[in-house]
């Protein structure tokens, strides 16, 4: 992949004074050529680390597509480095860029703050408040793995949305009720699972795919069946739960539905639902296409899958800033079912 | 023939000559006399400023310095501690040579202000600077000492005759610091004691917000351009937030603070004074005085908090043990200095409304405090909300109102925020802003308030100082707020954790009428 970033500026930075180190910096970077200093929202991008004190904050981040986000979603990018313990309250280390991308006149930046810390958790939201721009929204991008590291209420709710990937969790039943806490919070942030949203097309076909046949069946008859490829655990259960909050399947009762791992081709997912005696239809999902099959004589539909990397389906979320009702209560439903059993 | 010509009786020869002049600011030659001399404004402000002013050409040709205080420092080790002061603080590198040059005006006189004795001595070393500097005798005294010893000092300059009246022979200006009393009637006091001696055209009370850049240019944002003065009124404005934040602690001002509180140390001067900025109807001139009645017309507008409406509309806190930058912080009760029951307030935020035709109904949220998240200081004027149509029906996505930002401090400048479709083939919308940074756009040299303030003090301009009407009528307003407090000696005190935006009690304040804070 072509490196977008055209030049970058940095140097380490003395925590306490920033901002003031950053304005010089970004006339720095502003000595040869006009620069726009980009500025959308304060992206708080946390890394869990076991040995925090060992990151190079110079070195950039190669498992994270920081500065593709950063580029497609000009923000003020906060990476907060975290872990260790807490009695070894370490000092907080902080190292400052400016990131220029494109080519003079249409040239443009933006700054990124890298930020180390052993201290307790609970001191993480101290470092986001001072940092963050407060006449911008402020995302927080979780780029662990929550069923084995829970994230930190008081930082995962800070900011007004809060992004991360189920597709990462191992765990996904440990991942569900993790951030099902974060969910059950008042007032609590915004979600975009980057997951929830790969699964969004398959959502859509399905409900459109309904008026071809089973639309009109009693939710109470309906049965279902979800295969998911080995890895894609969350965006099963993400389906299953989906279903369940939209027909109101008691948390702690019996589903009406079996989720199962099951590798079949290119296949990513399928869903079967049954409503007797109305009929049925499958919907699978590969990489490229979600093609529906009706047991009636129906022409099957077939829907090309939109291809996102993971910078462009992130960017697109910080974009969207939407309060998606269905995810919260797919999140909220899918942790009670977890946690009851 | 008669000569029919009519000319305005009250024309002069200057003003004929003065048509297409911008008239300079002419600092004149003078001795600046600090009292507190060798003290932490002095060290931190006052010196590195005059040293700046040196460096822009704007101090007089013949100038002195006078430290005047109790400490026993020799003219050289007082040009020392200047130094020090401004290699740590000034806003631009110390220049060896300039220094050298500047460094040579630079005197200290050792004094006590209580003793009359002393004044004799120090007028005697005085004449003698002055002869030297060639200064015709013009002085400002500059009382950067506790307000217990304003009016001693005061009545010993009047004993020792340093004083003339203000239209006879070389000038003599007196500027003073807040806080100017602790209530109302103790700064009436003052303001009698201080009257006595000096004219109120010769005295200069700073507030240093007020020589702060972003701060002249509130009024230059409303009456400079026409796109934002129509909009200020009840008819557009939702409501307006004034945030003064301080990240640090009370540190080594415990025993002031523990005097003082919020609500003296920054409500009654930083935060009303930036209320009569933002609130005031357009003033006829840019003339001192008539600006600040304007300010002043605001002042006496607020409506009063008094009694039970102190509970409902002001909120006082302490901070509690927190974390700063993710390091922890100790409480305030657990401060060097601090009673570990004190009722000091660290924390102020507050409601309150202006009884005018131009903003009757719309609420100014103020709040400051000290350990909070981090340093700021912001005015927003948030608009009212579009129609529930069109862009705005969903009621669960309600779109984000537009807001004017004006940031006093730091990244000075303001923005305004708008919502902005996102380019694509649906119709989805993102609140963005246009942002003017003053760092940006004119470079990242403004001077700093001191400097201002210093030279317009010099040159006789008191458009930035606080009139004594002014002091007085925000004093009247505050004081009912601290009467209640001072007859509630039991009621727990809110707490909020350092590194916190306040406690819940700031929080409900506002949204019970469904608004939030918007943290700067």
């Amino acid at each position: 992949m072509a490196k977008s970033v055209a030049v970058r500026f940095s140097r380490a930075s003395d925590p306490e004074g920033i901002d003031d180190e950053l304005s010089s910096l970004w006339t720095e970077a502003g000595r040869d050529s006009p620069v726009t200093r980009a500025l959308m929202a304060n992206l708080v991008v946390v890394r869990e680390r076991a040995a925090p004190d060992e990151v190079d904050l110079a070195e950039p981040l190669e498992d994270v597509p920081i500065e593709e986000v950063a580029r497609r979603h000009p923000s003020r990018v906060i990476v907060l480095h975290h872990g260790g313990r807490p009695d070894l309250c370490g000092p907080v280390a902080a190292r400052i860029s400016v990131l220029l991308f494109g080519a003079p006149p249409a040239r443009f930046g933006v700054e990124q703050i890298a930020v180390r810390s052993t201290c307790a958790d609970v001191s993480l939201p101290s470092i986001v408040r001072r940092l963050a721009r407060g006449d911008l929204p402020t995302s927080i991008w979780w780029t662990g793995d929550f069923s084995e590291a829970a994230p930190v209420q008081a930082l995962a709710t800070v900011g007004r949305q809060f992004v991360y990937d189920s597709r990462r969790w191992r765990d996904v039943r440990r991942g569900m009720i993790a951030l099902a806490s974060i969910v059950s919070q008042p007032d609590g942030p915004d979600l975009a699972d980057v997951n929830w949203r790969r699964l969004t097309p398959l959502r859509q076909t399905v409900a459109q795919a309904l008026g071809q046949s089973i639309g009109r069946a009693s939710p109470t008859h309906v049965r279902a069946h979800v295969h998911y490829r080995p890895g894609e655990g969350a965006l099963g259960w993400l389906l299953a739960g989906w279903l369940a909050s939209r027909l109101e399947w008691p948390p702690s009762g019996e589903w009406p539905v079996a989720v199962q791992e099951t590798r079949r081709g290119d296949e990513i997912l399928s869903l079967t639902l049954e409503a007797d005696p109305d009929g049925s239809l499958v919907a699978t999902m590969t990489e490229h296409r979600i093609l529906v099959g009706y047991a009636r004589d129906v022409a099957p539909l077939t829907i090309a899958v939109p291809h996102e990397s993971d910078a462009d389906a992130i960017a697109a979320e910080l974009a969207g800033l939407q309060h998606d009702r269905c995810l919260r209560e797919t999140i909220a439903v899918l942790g009670r079912r977890f946690e009851s059993r | 023939m008669a000569d029919t010509t009519l000319t305005p009786p009250h024309e002069t020869l200057l003003d004929r000559l003065s048509v297409g002049l911008t008239p300079p600011i002419a600092a004149q030659p003078v001795t600046l006399v600090i009292f507190g001399g060798a003290g932490d404004l002095a060290h931190r402000k006052l010196l590195p400023a005059l040293y700046n002013l040196y460096v822009d050409g704007l101090m007089p040709a013949r100038f002195a310095v006078v430290g005047v205080g109790r400490k026993d420092l020799s003219d050289d080790q007082y040009r020392e501690f200047a130094k020090d002061g401004t290699k740590q603080f000034s806003r631009r590198p110390l220049d060896e040579d300039k220094w050298l040059s500047f460094a040579e005006g630079l005197f200290f006189v050792n004094a006590t202000l209580q003793d009359a004795e002393a004044f004799a001595s120090l007028g005697s070393r005085l004449d003698t600077i002055e002869h030297e500097r060639g200064v015709p005798g013009n002085r400002i005294y500059y009382l950067a000492i506790p307000p217990a010893m304003f009016v001693p000092t005061v009545q010993n300059l009047a004993r020792a005759k340093f004083v003339a009246p203000p239209d006879r022979g070389p000038f003599a200006r007196l500027i003073v610091e807040k806080p100017i009393g602790h209530d109302l009637t103790s700064a009436l006091q003052i303001d009698d004691a201080i009257a006595k001696v000096f004219g109120e055209s010769q005295i200069y009370r700073i507030d240093h917000y007020l020589g702060k850049e972003t701060v002249q240019n509130i009024l230059v944002l409303r009456f400079g351009n026409s796109i934002f003065e129509p909009l200020f009124n009840q008819k557009y404005i939702d409501h307006v937030q004034i945030t003064v934040a301080e990240d640090e602690g009370v540190g080594t001002r415990a025993g002031y603070y523990e005097q003082a509180g919020a609500l003296r140390d920054m409500v009654q001067n930083h935060l009303l004074q930036l209320v009569s900025l933002v609130a005031m109807e357009p003033p006829r001139s840019l003339g001192a005085e008539v600006i600040r009645d304007e300010k002043l017309e605001v002042i006496r507008s607020l409506r009063p908090i008094a009694d039970e409406a102190v509970d409902r509309q002001v909120v006082r806190s302490q901070y509690t043990r927190g974390f700063h930058m993710g390091r922890p912080v100790p409480g305030y009760r657990e401060e060097d200095g601090v009673d570990p029951r004190s009722r000091a307030e660290t924390f102020v935020a507050l409601e309150l409304l202006i009884d005018n035709w131009r903003w009757a109904g719309v609420p100014f949220f103020l709040r400051t405090g000290k350990r909070m998240p981090k340093r700021a200081s912001e005015i927003s004027i948030q608009l009212k909300e579009t129609p529930p149509v069109l862009f705005n029906a969903d009621p669960a996505a309600r779109l984000d109102a537009n807001v004017l930002s004006i940031r006093i401090q730091p990244d000075e400048g303001f923005s305004l925020a708008i919502s902005s479709k996102v380019p694509g083939p649906r119709v989805r919308i993102y609140p963005v802003k246009m942002d003017f940074h003053y760092g940006s756009t004119f470079g990242n040299v403004s001077p700093e308030a001191y400097e201002r303030l210093l030279l317009d003090v010099m040159a006789g301009d008191p458009t930035l100082f606080m009139r004594r009407d002014g002091v007085e009528a925000a004093w009247q307003w505050v004081t009912p707020i601290l009467q209640r407090w001072a007859l509630d000696t039991d009621s727990p005190i809110p707490g909020y954790a350092a590194g916190e935006w306040g406690p819940p009690e700031a929080d409900r304040l506002v949204t019970s009428s469904g608004r939030r804070w918007r943290n700067p």
